[in-house]
């Protein structure tokens, strides 16, 4: 019992985490803090603008295989890892 | 693909989902606040001779003014513009601009070519264009070089 609450409050955290770089990603760097990040370019693009665009798709896509990885690793501290 | 991966392929398209709509809904909603900025003028204004261009961020106004007509063209499609001839007694008259063809363009007869004919002639010009609710201003002088 300890040991599921245990791994339910490490999957709550992870969770946490993933929500809180998808929320800063989306909304902090793509709308607003926009405006300095627009002081630097990426490629030719302005920053802010190039996060708005496609670098707050490329943080999720990697968040997916991060989450995936570190519930790997949880189950696998638990014991409860798929056969 | 274990279980935790077809989670997180589940909930990320949510999310990202989520991130726009969000996203849409809060620069919607902040492109009608009430907001007002200033244009700066690039460079040295001449209206009489097509050379006056205002300017703040990616937002451009040219005001020029040909054969009686000021016109105003904007890099963004404008909602209404207005231009303030300024007398040497700071008292302003009002011209308020009509649509010319579209959005972009607005004109109005003034008589500004009279007020600034001559070379080195000088008159000060108020500006007011509004977007979305937004009020982009300037005050200015039109000096004419030739």
């Amino acid at each position: 019992m300890e040991d599921n609450t245990s791994y339910w409050q490490d999957n709550l955290r992870l969770i946490f985490i993933c929500l809180a770089i998808w929320f800063v990603v989306s909304f902090g760097f793509g709308i607003l803090l926009v405006e300095p990040l627009n002081e630097f370019r990426l490629g030719g693009y302005k920053l802010g603008f190039w996060f708005a665009q496609q670098g707050s798709i490329y943080t999720f896509l990697a968040l997916i295989f991060w989450y995936t990885k570190k519930m790997n690793d949880l189950d696998k501290k638990h014991n409860v890892e798929e056969e | 693909m274990n279980r935790h991966t077809k989670t997180a392929l589940f909930v990320a398209p949510i999310l990202i989902l989520g991130g726009y709509i969000l996203s849409d809904m809060y620069l919607e909603n902040k492109a009608h606040e009430n907001k007002v900025i200033e244009l700066q003028v690039e460079g040295s204004c001449d209206v009489i001779n097509q050379q006056c261009v205002l300017k703040s961020g990616e937002f451009e106004v040219n005001v020029t003014h040909h054969a009686g007509i000021t016109t105003v063209n904007s890099t963004y499609p404008l909602d209404t513009a207005t231009v303030f001839l300024v007398d040497e007694n700071n008292k302003p008259t009002v011209y308020q601009l009509g649509m010319k063809d579209n959005p972009y363009y607005w004109k109005r007869e003034t008589p500004l070519a009279d007020l600034v004919a001559n070379h080195g002639n000088k008159y000060k010009l108020r500006l007011i264009t509004e977007i979305k609710g937004g009020k982009y201003i300037a005050e200015f002088i039109t000096q004419t070089h030739r």
